[in-house]
């Protein structure tokens, strides 16, 4: 096969995202343990690895420039190193709120002033999104990367009862606002992490099949 | 989704079950599809696919080759060009071509540009209205309005394809067809060209062959892919390089074979 190089250059492109993929999966996975926990020591282990994520996307842009530049890619070649650069800028995104998830627990003393139960719920289900627009993106399957976006419902869903819940409480107790509103912006990291992973399936149906849509 | 393309608004050739022979060797087969009027349409494969032999059919260059048979329908302006009464010195009129090689006559700038109009009895006081005119629209007359007596040799590759472009504007053809105009000339030289194919489509139909992707998805609204004599696929340029429909033409113009 001619241009064996390029094909390389493509694989490699693919499972350098992988990689930051996963990454991103678990730094996610960690810093929500670490703020469930309050795991002062896993959060700052968690924080540690973001040099190393911006390394990794900053190789992932290179080597598009590069491929763009030298190999003038063309059809489904073009699609993948679109959906790369596109989903590689949404991967770090994903861990930029998840260090900052991270950054909760050195926040709060003395434990939290709830059981995070839908929290909880809602991180899952963005892990789920993130784990499945991955594997949707290595093998290139727009409907699992709709049935990974889909979930996003349930994500805001959960979002807006807790809001509504820690309102209600600040509310009742004023004492707790400071504790309450790091559980706010908990929240919020954890609904724009399941938007980003709409975003990468939207990457991955567009890849799949050269259609445009939105997911989210 | 972009639409593949089955019937263009406005086509200004019509080619239906196009088969050709070079001897017992068959070159085409059964090629059917419609050229829109005043748009570049390009037509890409590999060597030896037909793409040249095809464009070779639009103006019956290849009745000047022995032993080829053709079966099928060519029509421009909805007359066929293969009927018994065309008269192939007006058709070559109006079906002009240039090729991949600058080919400029032995003579003098002025002169190529002339021969054309001349043999087809334009006044010869028309005549340099005509030259400047066809020079200006292949954007040479600048550079050559001061030396138009000069040997047409002395010019560049890439000023003697503009050249030999005049001369095809000078007998003001209707289509030209372009058989890899670029292939021989430098990146600057090829992208006049190119600039000058895209300006030309408003007052031309076109149909380029050529074995650069990149030119073809730079200056085609259409595209034509071509694999062992047999039309592959057809469509908008946009549609071809972002998402073709057929495996083939995913695996050429990615470089997956070919």
């Amino acid at each position: 096969m001619a241009r064996e190089r390029y094909f390389q250059q493509l694989d490699l492109l693919k499972e350098s995202v992988l990689s930051l993929g996963e990454m991103s999966e678990l730094i996610f996975h960690d810093s929500m343990e670490a703020v469930i926990d309050l795991n002062v020591d896993l959060a700052r282990k968690t924080l540690a690895l973001e040099s190393k994520v911006d390394k990794l996307e900053e190789n992932i842009e290179i080597s598009i420039f590069d491929l763009l530049a030298l190999q003038q890619p063309m059809a489904s070649d073009l699609r993948l190193v679109v959906s790369a650069l596109k989903i590689s800028a949404d991967l770090r995104r994903i861990v930029g709120l998840s260090i900052n998830i991270a950054k909760i627990p050195d926040k709060i003393e003395g434990g939290h002033i709830k059981p995070l139960i839908d929290t909880k719920k809602m991180s899952d289900i963005a892990a789920y999104m993130l784990e499945n627009s991955l594997k949707a993106f290595l093998t290139q399957d727009a409907v699992l990367a709709r049935a990974a976006a889909a979930r996003d419902e349930e994500v805001d869903r959960l979002f807006y009862a807790v809001w509504v819940e820690l309102i209600e409480m600040m509310a009742k107790d004023t004492s707790i606002i400071s504790k309450a509103t790091y559980l706010l912006f908990l929240i919020r990291y954890i609904e724009r992490i399941a938007d980003h992973c709409c975003n990468i399936c939207e990457s991955v149906v567009y890849l799949a099949t050269a259609e445009r849509i939105r997911l989210n | 989704m972009i639409e593949v393309v089955k019937k263009v608004a406005q086509p200004h050739i019509i080619v239906e079950n196009l088969n050709l022979w070079y001897g017992e060797k068959q070159a085409l087969k059964n090629i059917s599809l419609q050229i829109p009027r005043n748009s570049v349409t390009a037509l890409i494969g590999p060597s030896g696919c037909g793409k040249s032999t095809f464009i070779r059919c639009l103006n019956r260059m290849n009745d000047l080759v022995k032993n080829c048979r053709i079966e099928g329908k060519v029509l421009i302006e909805n007359e066929d060009i293969y009927g018994a009464d065309v008269d192939v010195v007006e058709l070559r009129k109006k079906v002009g071509m240039v090729f991949q090689k600058p080919n400029p006559f032995p003579m003098s700038i002025y002169d190529n540009v002339a021969y054309g109009p001349r043999i087809h009895g334009v006044n010869k006081k028309d005549i340099d209205g005509v030259v400047e005119s066809a020079l200006r629209s292949a954007a040479l007359f600048e550079e050559t309005s001061d030396r138009l007596k000069s040997p047409a040799l002395s010019l560049s590759g890439g000023q003697q394809q503009r050249l030999c472009i005049a001369r095809t504007l000078a007998v003001k053809p209707e289509i030209i067809l372009f058989d890899e105009p670029t292939s021989a000339l430098d990146p600057i030289s090829t992208a006049r060209i190119e600039d000058l194919i895209m300006n030309l489509k408003k007052d031309y139909t076109i149909v380029i062959v050529t074995h650069n992707m990149q030119q073809a998805a730079r200056i085609s609204d259409y595209t034509g892919y071509f694999l062992m004599g047999e039309l592959i696929e057809f469509g908008h340029t946009r549609q071809i390089f972002h998402s073709p429909k057929e495996k083939s033409t995913e695996d050429y113009i990615t470089g997956r074979f070919g």
